[in-house]
């Protein structure tokens, strides 16, 4: 017996586990999101493609784009604020770099409805902010403040790939880009981004992925107007009973997400074989 | 040679973090505070008490949340541990004409969407007639388990190299014998760092617990999310700082493992290093 043959027997639990647990359940959820409910609520299998027309009615299709939407505003800020976090932390952190990475993960531990839940009492109309200020101003349920909860969620994840960009990075290359008279615009746009773009798309799909589907931020921080396709997802399995259209939308958001992911697992790969 | 000057003193990057970390924590550090207020405000810290903490530990619905969630939490490391490990292994040493896919396979529950899992896990179980319990639960949490501990466990096996393996076969050691006295060893800090890593995400999950639990006992997270939408009330900082204690004891302890074992790697690198990005 071979060590390759002696190896591949380790496989069968993870492949079996893998594939009975997770890829025959996703099946389940495109086979159901064909079905129908009958009378009772019950979940029927059958050929019905109205749930997906109904994906996209004129009601539900604004949903569908505010979760882009505001997914690509979590993206957007996170690099915005993330990109110099990291940058500081890796080439100016020295011998504190380690600890500074777990205080940016440290945070991540806190229960994500917990942190939540804690900006409402920051913001919230009876929170610190406006008791400490004596005003009245309305954070919450606004659409800036799920962008807010959905950054403030998932920020780590935009931090950690940037960081082991930035940290892969020889700093001597930053000096060299500042010797030749470089600006320090120029220099970042020419030496230190392309550098770190595998960390940039890590982070942007990292952060995309669960932000998309997230529906704790919008019950939260939102309401009904601010609603993202996680939360229409949610109410059709525990509210509205509509198992057959809540499996289509998650078909539809697992088909669009998809891309991004297949995006995600091939720089992954090449990244794995080129170490 | 002498760097340029903005490159020296990066203040505008040094005072961006400052701020950062100040987010960062602010709400963080207003639920442990608030927990220990011995009034119901979440404006004015009144004084000390620990009269939300007893709130908690006095409700035995609560313990048994809390109980459930421990249980979950432990079986879920142990079996994703031990199946994670396997499956790193298997992935790293050997070439299957399916080895590729399961790759793959292995690392889409990493990228997929919690809600599309929960979504697909409920799904399963009511099909297959499987009352939602605990058992659902951790059926759920090991699955999305497992990926992780693969991820970091293999990439301490990648870095291992076959010599040393090789070395112990040609001295005659058996192939289970090498696997047992020389490979996991020489992983074992990373076995037990994405263990502990299990624990917490397992400790901490909502979205999965959500879609796969029964009636009760409810995890947690599960009850917290029920209070938060009644309103806000103190216990539930106390419940989360309770929380917080646990999941950071518990990363803090993978932090350290390394060099409780006297390892020279460091515990971040080992859970956060580029080998898991």
């Amino acid at each position: 017996m071979s060590q390759g043959r002696f190896a591949a027997g380790f496989l069968v639990p993870g492949a079996l586990w893998l594939v009975l647990l997770f890829a025959v359940p996703l099946g389940i959820v495109l086979a159901i999101s064909f079905g129908t409910t009958d009378d009772l609520g019950n979940t029927l299998y059958g050929w019905y493609p109205e749930n997906y027309e109904q994906v996209f009615d004129p009601v539900f299709l604004p949903v569908l784009a505010r979760s882009v939407g505001f997914a690509l505003a979590t993206v957007a800020l996170c690099l915005l604020i993330g990109y110099p976090v990291a940058y500081y932390i890796a080439i100016f952190g020295g011998r504190w770099k380690h600890v500074l990475v777990a205080m940016v993960v440290l945070p991540f531990f806190v229960n994500y409805l917990v942190r939540t839940y804690a900006w409402i009492a920051m913001l919230g109309d009876e929170g610190v902010v406006n008791g400490a200020l004596g005003a009245d101003i309305k954070f919450i349920n606004t659409p800036w403040a799920v962008i807010g909860g959905l950054v403030y969620g998932y920020l780590v994840f935009m931090i950690l790939p940037l960081y082991a960009a930035l940290d892969r990075m020889d700093p001597a290359l930053i000096e060299a880009g500042k010797d030749l008279y470089g600006s320090p615009w120029h220099t970042f746009r020419n030496v230190t981004l392309p550098h770190t773009i595998q960390g940039v798309l890590a982070g942007t799909v990292l952060v995309f992925l669960p932000a998309v589907g997230d529906f704790v931020a919008a019950q939260l921080l939102g309401g009904p107007d601010s609603y993202m396709v996680g939360n229409l997802i949610q109410q059709q399995f525990f509210a509205a009973e509509n198992w057959p259209f809540g499996a289509a939308l998650t078909t539809v958001l697992m088909a669009f997400l998809f891309v991004w992911m297949v995006l995600y697992l091939r720089s992954a790969a090449r990244e794995a074989t080129a170490e | 040679m002498k760097p340029p000057k903005d490159f020296d003193r990066p203040r505008f990057l040094k005072a961006f973090t400052a701020l950062f970390f100040v987010f960062l924590f602010a709400p963080i550090v207003l639920v442990v505070l608030f927990s220990f207020n011995s009034s119901k405000s979440l404006q004015n810290f009144d004084g000390f008490s620990l009269r939300w903490y007893e709130q908690f530990f006095g409700s035995e619905s609560l313990r048994d949340s809390l109980a459930a969630s421990v249980q979950i939490a432990l079986v879920t490391m142990v079996v994703a541990t031990i199946i994670g490990t396997l499956l790193a292994y298997g992935l790293v040493r050997s070439r299957t004409r399916w080895s590729g896919g399961l790759n793959v396979l292995m690392l889409v529950p990493l990228v997929t969407p919690e809600i599309v899992a929960g979504v697909s896990a409920l799904l399963v179980f009511t099909q297959v007639g499987l009352q939602l319990s605990l058992t659902t639960i951790i059926l759920g949490h090991i699955t999305f388990s497992i990926s992780y501990v693969t991820v970091v466990v293999r990439a301490r096996l990648a870095a291992l190299g076959l010599d040393v393996e090789e070395a112990a076969m040609d001295l005659g050691a058996t192939r289970l014998d090498t696997f047992r006295l020389i490979t996991l060893p020489a992983v074992w800090p990373a076995i037990l760092a994405s263990g502990l890593l299990v624990f917490a995400l397992s400790f901490d999950d909502f979205v999965m617990s959500f879609f796969t639990t029964g009636e009760s006992p409810q995890p947690l997270p599960v009850r917290i999310w029920s209070a938060i939408r009644f309103g806000v009330t103190p216990t539930i900082n106390a419940i989360g700082t309770f929380m917080l204690a646990v999941s950071v004891l518990t990363i803090g302890l993978a932090i350290a493992l390394p060099r409780l074992l006297g390892r020279r790697e460091s515990g971040v690198g080992v859970l956060f290093g580029r080998e898991a990005a």
